[in-house]
C-alpha cells in the first residue's frame, strides 16, 4: 500500500546507520602522526634518511666542551688502527646524540566529566586534585581527576596532568612551573644571543612533544632562524631535521637552499629538493623532475625556475659555486 | 589480691606475652622474628589493619599521609605501608593536592583492611568509593544553616526597615 511505501522510503538506505554503536570512549585521545597517507610523515624511513644526511656530522661541534666541572685533559698514545677504532666509536656515539626529537600534532584538550554531584556545591572553597600513584602505569594512562567546589568530578586538563606528574614523579631538567624563559617576550632576548640550540634543548626537557608550548617555542625558534638566516647554528644538532621539516611544510626552503649552496653543500641541497618534492608532489618542479628523472644541479635549477621566490639570489649563488668549482678543478 | 580468670594480673600478663612470643617465634606469624610487636599490640588478640591519615608537618602547616597501619598503633607511629598523601592547604593554583596509590589500596582492601571516616570521605570525593553519606548530610546541614542565617539576617533588616518607614510616614506631612 502507499503507506508502507512511504515508510520504506523514509528508512535510511544503509543498514549500518540503524545499528550505529556509540563511539568508544578512550581514556586518552589517540596521538596522530604528522600527516595521513599519501603525504609522507616525519617518521618515514626515506624522510628520516634525507634529514639525517642534511644534518651533517661535525664531530667537533657535537662533542664540543660543555660547561661542566674542571678536569685536566686526558691524553692517550694510540696506533693508527686504534685511532680509527676510537673515531668509529665516536661517530656511533654522535649518531645516538643526533636522534631527532618527535614532531607531533598538538594534543586535543581533555574535557571529560565523570560525575556531577550538585549536593556538594558550596561545601569546599578549593578544588581537590587526585593522582593515581601506582608505580607500574605509564604516565599517559595515569588517572588524574579533579573535584571542583561545585561538585563536578572531571578529568584533569593536560597542564594539571603535567604538573601533578612532575610533582610526584619528578624528571630531571623539568620544573613544576615552566620557566619564564619560554614566554614570547623573553624568547627574543635569548635569540639575540644566538642561543637557539640551548632554548630547544631546555624546551625538550621541560615540555611534552605534543604540548602547545613545545610546538609554539619550536616554531618561534625556527621562524627567527629563518628570518636571520642563522641555519648553521642548528647544523649537526638533533634539531636540524625538525627545522627542515617545518620550513618545507611551509614552502620556505629558499633561505636554507642559498645557505647550503654558499657553503658548497650540493648534496644537502639536492636532498632538500628531493624532500620538497616528496612533501609537495603536486607542484610543477616535482612533476618535471619525475618525468625527466633529473639529478644534482639540474634538479636545483628546475626548482629555482618554478617554485622559489628568491630566484635571483639562488641563481647568483649557483653561478658563484660553478665558478669556484671551475677554478678549483683548473688549478 | 584475688585473680579471676577474666582480669589478668601483671605477672600472668607477662607470662602470657612471654608464652605467646615464644610459641609464635618458630612459626611465621604476627610475632615472627622479623616483626617485633610491642607489648601493647600483643594483648592476646585484637587489632586490625586500618587505612587512615597520619598527621605530619609543622605548626600551622598540617600534612597528611594516607597510611595502612595496625589500628592499635599511635596515629603517627610505625605503619605497614604509605598509600598516599594529602595536602589540606590549597597551593598557588588553588588546588588541594592528593596522591593515592590505588594499586596498593586495592591490595590492602582485599586483605580486609578497614577505613577511617576521613579516609572514606576522601576516597568518596576522589570517586574511588561512592560518596560518603555523611558528606551529603554535612552539605545539607551547611546549606540549611546558611539559609537560616540568611533568613535571620533578612528578618531584622525587614523589621528595622518597617519601623523606619513607619516613623517616616508618621513624620511626613
Amino acid at each position: 500500500s502507499l503507506l508502507s511505501l512511504r515508510c520504506h522510503s523514509q528508512q535510511p538506505s544503509d543498514p549500518s546507520a540503524i545499528l550505529k554503536l556509540p563511539a568508544k570512549r578512550k581514556l586518552m585521545p589517540t596521538v596522530q602522526g604528522k600527516a595521513a597517507q599519501p603525504k609522507p610523515a616525519f617518521t618515514d624511513e626515506a624522510v628520516q634518511t634525507l634529514l639525517y644526511k642534511m644534518t651533517g656530522l661535525d664531530l667537533h661541534k657535537v662533542f664540543r666542551p660543555e660547561k661542566k666541572g674542571l678536569k685536566p685533559p686526558h691524553y692517550k698514545l694510540m696506533t693508527e688502527a686504534q685511532l680509527e677504532e676510537a673515531t668509529r666509536k665516536a661517530i656511533e656515539e654522535a649518531k645516538t646524540k643526533l636522534i631527532m626529537p618527535p614532531v607531533l600534532n598538538e594534543r586535543e584538550p581533555i574535557d571529560d566529566v565523570l560525575a556531577e554531584d550538585k549536593i556538594l556545591e558550596g561545601t569546599e572553597t578549593a578544588k581537590y586534585v587526585f593522582t593515581d600513584l601506582s608505580y607500574s602505569i605509564p604516565h599517559r594512562e595515569r588517572f588524574i581527576v579533579v573535584r571542583e567546589p561545585n561538585g563536578v568530578l572531571r578529568k584533569a586538563t593536560w597542564e594539571e596532568r603535567d604538573r601533578m606528574i612532575q610533582i610526584f614523579f619528578p624528571k630531571e631538567g623539568r620544573r613544576v612551573i615552566p620557566p619564564t624563559l619560554f614566554k614570547d617576550e623573553k624568547l627574543g632576548t635569548v635569540f639575540q644571543q644566538d642561543r637557539h640550540e640551548d632554548v630547544l634543548n631546555m624546551c625538550i626537557a621541560q615540555f611534552e612533544p605534543d604540548s602547545p608550548d613545545y610546538i609554539r617555542v619550536h616554531h618561534r625558534t625556527y621562524e627567527d632562524i629563518e628570518k636571520h638566516g642563522k641555519y648553521d647554528l642548528l647544523r649537526s644538532t638533533r634539531h636540524f631535521g625538525g627545522m627542515v621539516w617545518y620550513l618545507l611544510s611551509r614552502k620556505k626552503a629558499d633561505g636554507l637552499l642559498i645557505d647550503m649552496i654558499n657553503r658548497d653543500l650540493l648534496d644537502d641541497a639536492t636532498s632538500l629538493i628531493t624532500l620538497y618534492h616528496m612533501l609537495h608532489p603536486e607542484c610543477q618542479s616535482a612533476k618535471k623532475a619525475k618525468e625527466q628523472k633529473l639529478q644534482g644541479v639540474d634538479l636545483i635549477k628546475v626548482f629555482v625556475k618554478t617554485e622559489s621566490q628568491r630566484e635571483g639570489y639562488i641563481q647568483l649563488a649557483l653561478q658563484a659555486y660553478e665558478e669556484a668549482m671551475a677554478t678549483s678543478s683548473a688549478s | 589480691m584475688t585473680s579471676s580468670p577474666s582480669t589478668p594480673t601483671p605477672s600472668s600478663h607477662r607470662a602470657a606475652s612471654f608464652r605467646l612470643r615464644h610459641l609464635c617465634a618458630p612459626r611465621a606469624g604476627r610475632a615472627a622474628a622479623m616483626v617485633q610487636l610491642g607489648s601493647r599490640l600483643l594483648r592476646g588478640r585484637g587489632g586490625h589493619v586500618i587505612i587512615r591519615f597520619a598527621l605530619g608537618g609543622c605548626t600551622n602547616r598540617p600534612f597528611f599521609r594516607i597510611v595502612a597501619a595496625n589500628s592499635r598503633r599511635a596515629r603517627d607511629g610505625k605503619y605497614l605501608e604509605q598509600l598516599g598523601c594529602l595536602d589540606p592547604l590549597p597551593n598557588a593554583h588553588g588546588e588541594k593536592v592528593a596522591g593515592l596509590n590505588l594499586e596498593r589500596l586495592r591490595y590492602w582492601l582485599g586483605c580486609g583492611a578497614q577505613l577511617s571516616r576521613p579516609a572514606e570521605k576522601l576516597l568518596g570525593l576522589a570517586g574511588f568509593l561512592p560518596l560518603h553519606p555523611m558528606t551529603v548530610t554535612g552539605a545539607e546541614r551547611l546549606r540549611r544553616r546558611r539559609q537560616r542565617e540568611q533568613q535571620t539576617e533578612a528578618a531584622p533588616a525587614d523589621g528595622s526597615a518597617e519601623t523606619d518607614t513607619g516613623t517616616g510616614t508618621g513624620t511626613a506631612p
